[in-house]
């Protein structure tokens, strides 16, 4: 591997930003169940909780992906598995296409 | 013509006798002929001030008063200095197609607004060859005759010749806050300020109440308002918008200096050269900083004025446009909104309900109408002369000789005349019956004089009677007098009341539509009247608009401040109410938290068009009204209003697009390069490759002002969030980040990649996530499936890229350290762009559900 030197710091760059985004998004959903409790709505059931995650799943099989195919320095292994996210995202946004046109 | 407007020979007017002043300005008491006129337009030219006139030299020059070109040209000389001779040139040749640029875009955008604001003129009744027309005050010259009412903006200099009880607003000139009164007689005085010339009139001050005439002696800038304008304007308060504006700007402010001084410090200590860290963390800055954003605004607003015109509403001041679209609650008076505002006489009835003559014949002597080729005057005074006229009923005052007049006011709601005839003397009073009754102690039926007190309520249920039935009463009483000089408010008592006169102003058949489509948008309606409670409410029943409560003036008097921030949640119309109670409504309502817009066109509603948000006035306004208006209606419609909001809230959605993507994308992609650049042994890229980046990345925005906004953004009124902007930051950032990194995993551990090859790499993938996440942030909805971009925004996006992706492998790409790069890297970069394109997507679903804007 060209620049080995570097690859522990780039998965730790790659990982830390995976991090960080899930970390902001449990965040904004404690900050909006705050908001929520506030106004007297109903808490949030835990299938639901998992289904609004669902970026966040996907975005940790993401990271999986890319640290293992650039490790492996597989191209192939690279392009098959962006395709295969490609499409389970494009069915996550078909099943939520009400929710964005509002 | 020599000069803009001018003073004719400078001469003492005030110590001279009207006859002297005629003389001295060639003129006489039926003013200038037409030909006069004309002739003296062509030597002192156009009555207006010298503002800042369009100057495409100014435009430019203003490119150059910009931090962001401070900071260019600081590392371009810093660049040459240190023998980087291409950063320098490449540098150089940014800062000239950013001025060009923006040169072009605001140059466009100015003449636009300035071709706008020539639909709004001001007007001056001037008496030219004896006759009296409505001149464009433009127009007016030296020698002039013109007649002032109350409300008028006094459009020169003059020298009065006849006035009464005229009172001038003359804040603007003096600072004096209390009206001044005005006298026509010469003054003995060596030398004069303003404050002690009581015998003149001065351009840009305002008639306060009353009425005069005066000639001109000076136009355009030798006026006094002209020699000092420039310290005179009087500046708004900001809009909410510019406080949005202003927060955002600061808050990357904030964190550029932070990272900017990080980065040059880090990239020192891990041993980069300090000239390439200090030109570096520059580049990084002014990647950060969307220097943009003005000419964008700009754009964006001068475009939204250009298509709000199309609907008849021109835009005075730009800024307040997105106020315009983001108010949610409009106070608006009856006249010409809830009703056609075509005020027609309806009835002239004595106290014995038969139409009778002498009632009309006194209403046309207590008159301020002006009747020349066309009546000029309020709408019922107006109203009562086109009914004499149309029936053939104006020689009624032919016996009669108007010796003097009390003008009408706000307070007394009422005005007077003493009229002669055979030697009689005769006050005639006409106005609101409130406060015609309280002066009344007889009345007259079938020409007999009884004392009123036994009748008085039955008098007053007729009044009532009228008003249910939605005419609008006026009452006219009358009293002998003495002859004397002059009379004043004093003799208004001990009246006669002779009858009254109905007026119908027809309900408007699109009202109902037009307040449903305002609820619809999430604008409540409040109407704010003069007129009683009860001519209020019927109008509102004829077009079935629905009424919650009714507040009056007199209401409003006995409340506390919380009670009146309650009333004004509760209430749909305000009756009866003065000027200054019309301003505390709209204090209230803001102060509830509302975006207030107000709609008026009277002399008394310049302080709530002035206090409001959005200011909304038309064009057959009085010039006080049209002057402290935002937004200019060239119909009076509340649909017009309508169509004006939904472009305010497109305007809006177009100008967050903008900071939303500065503050996804570009923050995440300079936030990577900072990153990288501290643990990479060469810089992740070059300085000039991102100031490359950012000029290519500014010119894909420059169409964002054309997009389409989606149906349902322009819905409900939206609100300047900076929290919202700081979590949409925090939350989209870092997936363009995300994809930084793992195209430089791919460039480094799959293709070797060194500095110039690794560098082209991450350009085109810096710039595709960068400019192509437009079509993702620019909706809610699914992008091009449920919502389609605009076609212009479209096509330069796609351009950009392409201009992009081929950059590498030309002789400007290897000018720039730019290398081609291999095809199996652009299957790679398709796949991760489209997966962020997704992930971007998917992330929205998610924010969208817990972050409501």
């Amino acid at each position: 591997m060209p620049y080995p030197e570097l690859f522990t710091w780039w998965a730790a760059t790659i990982t830390w930003s995976i991090v960080f985004l899930t970390l902001i998004s449990i965040y904004l959903y404690i900050d909006s169940a705050k908001r929520r409790k506030q106004a007297g709505q109903k808490g949030q059931g835990a299938g639901k909780l998992v289904r609004d995650f669902a970026f966040v799943w996907v975005l940790l099989g993401l990271l999986l992906l890319y640290i293992v195919t650039i490790d492996q320095n597989s191209a192939t292994m690279f392009a098959v598995g962006n395709i295969v996210v490609e499409i389970l995202l494009l069915i996550y946004l078909w099943m939520n296409k009400s929710q964005t046109s509002g | 013509m020599s000069d803009q407007g001018a003073t004719m020979k400078r001469r003492d007017y005030w110590s001279m006798d009207q006859s002297e002043v005629c003389k001295a300005l060639g003129t006489s008491k039926d003013g200038l002929s037409e030909q006069e006129a004309q002739n003296r337009l062509d030597i002192y030219g156009y009555n207006e001030l010298p503002r800042e006139a369009f100057s495409g030299i100014r435009i430019f020059l203003r490119q150059f008063n910009n931090p962001i070109f401070v900071i260019l040209a600081a590392a371009a000389i810093v660049a040459g200095f240190f023998a980087e001779v291409n950063q320098s040139i490449a540098i150089v040749t940014m800062i000239g197609l950013s001025v060009t640029l923006g040169f072009f875009n605001e140059y466009r955008a100015e003449k636009t607004v300035q071709d706008l604001r020539r639909n709004v003129s001001v007007k001056a009744v001037v008496t030219r060859s004896g006759k009296v027309s409505d001149v464009d005050a433009r127009l007016v010259v030296p020698g002039d005759l013109v007649s002032l009412y109350a409300g008028d903006i006094v459009p020169a200099d003059m020298r009065i010749l006849e006035v009464k009880d005229m009172h001038l607003d003359e804040s603007t000139l003096t600072g004096e806050s209390f009206p001044v009164e005005k006298s026509a007689s010469p003054l003995t005085l060596e030398r004069a300020t303003p404050q002690q010339l009581t015998n003149y009139l001065f351009m840009g001050t305002v008639v306060a109440h009353g009425t005069g005439k005066g000639l001109v002696i000076s136009t355009g800038k030798n006026t006094e308002f002209g020699s000092i304008s420039k310290t005179l304007a009087r500046p708004h308060p900001e809009t909410e918008f510019q406080i949005g504006i202003r927060k955002y700007g600061n808050l990357l402010v904030t964190l550029t200096l932070f990272l900017a001084v990080g980065i040059f410090g880090l990239n020192w200590l891990v041993g980069h050269p300090i000239v390439d860290s200090f030109l570096f963390s520059l580049a990084i800055a002014i990647g950060l900083v969307p220097e943009l954003m003005p000419a964008i605004v700009t754009i964006t607003l001068s475009q939204g004025a250009k298509n709000m015109a199309a609907s008849r509403v021109v835009v005075k001041r730009l800024v307040s446009i997105e106020d315009f679209g983001n108010m949610d609650v409009l106070c608006t008076d009856k006249t010409g909104t809830m009703t056609e505002g075509n005020v027609a006489l309806d009835s002239y009835r004595s106290l014995d309900d038969i139409d009778e003559p002498k009632v009309l014949c006194y209403a046309l002597l207590c008159n301020s109408a002006v009747v020349g080729e066309r009546i000029i005057g309020n709408p019922m005074d107006s109203a009562i002369w086109r009914h004499a006229i149309d029936n053939g009923e104006k020689d009624l005052v032919n016996p009669y000789v108007v010796l003097d007049v009390i003008p009408f006011d706000y307070e007394r709601r009422m005005m007077s005349v003493v009229a002669e005839k055979n030697g009689d003397m005769i006050l005639i009073s006409k106005g609101a019956p409130e406060s015609v009754l309280v002066r009344c102690s007889r009345r007259e039926v079938r020409g007999e004089s009884e004392p009123i007190a036994p009748v008085l309520e039955s008098v007053k249920e007729r009044v009532s009677d009228y008003s249910k039935a939605g005419y609008r009463v006026l009452a006219i009483a009358y009293r002998s007098v003495e002859k004397r000089t002059s009379y004043s408010i004093d003799e208004e008592t001990d009246l006669t009341l002779l009858g009254f006169l109905t007026f119908t102003d027809p309900p408007k058949k699109d009202a109902r539509q037009a307040i449903d489509k305002l609820k619809e948008m999430g604008v409540s309606s409040k109407i704010l009247t003069g007129d009683n409670e009860l001519v209020s409410v019927k109008v509102c029943q004829d077009i079935d608009v629905p009424v919650k409560r009714v507040v009056t003036g007199a209401d409003l008097m006995t409340m506390n401040s919380n009670e009146i921030r309650v009333a004004v949640e509760e209430a749909t119309i305000f009756a009866r109410i003065t000027p200054e109670q019309k301003l505390e409504i709209i204090k209230a309502l803001k102060g509830n938290g509302h975006i207030v817009g107000f709609m008026g066109d009277g002399v008394n509603d310049a302080p709530a068009l002035y206090e409001a948000d959005v200011g909304i006035s038309v064009d057959s306004a009085v010039d006080v009204s049209k002057d402290a208006a935002d937004i200019v209606l060239l119909e009076k419609n509340l649909l017009v209003v309508s169509k004006g909001i939904e472009e305010g809230r497109r305007i809006f959605g177009n100008t967050i697009k903008y900071i939303l993507m500065g503050t996804s994308s570009n923050f995440g992609n300079m936030f990577s390069a900072a990153f990288a650049s501290v643990f990479l042994p060469f810089l992740p890229m070059l300085p000039m490759q991102i100031l490359f980046m950012n000029l290519l990345y500014d010119v894909a925005n420059f169409t964002l002002p054309t997009d389409n906004v989606d149906e349902e953004y322009t819905q409900r009124p939206k609100r300047w969030d900076i929290d919202f902007v700081k979590k949409y930051t925090l939350f989209f950032g870092p997936f363009s980040s995300l994809y930084d990194f793992l195209t430089y995993g791919i460039m480094l551990f799959v293709f070797a990649a060194p500095p110039a090859l690794f560098r082209s790499g991450w350009f085109v993938e810096s710039f595709w996530t960068e400019v192509l996440v437009i079509f993702v942030i620019r909706t809610r909805r699914i992008p091009f499936f449920t919502s389609r971009p605009g076609k212009w925004l479209t096509a330069l996006t796609i351009s950009c890229v392409v201009f992009g992706t081929i950059v590498p492998f030309t002789p400007l790409g290897s000018f720039l350290g730019f290398t081609p790069l291999p095809g199996e890297y652009w299957i790679l970069l398709a796949l991760m762009v489209a997966t962020y394109l997704l992930l971007v997507d998917a992330g929205k679903v998610f924010f969208f559900k817990i972050c409501k804007f």
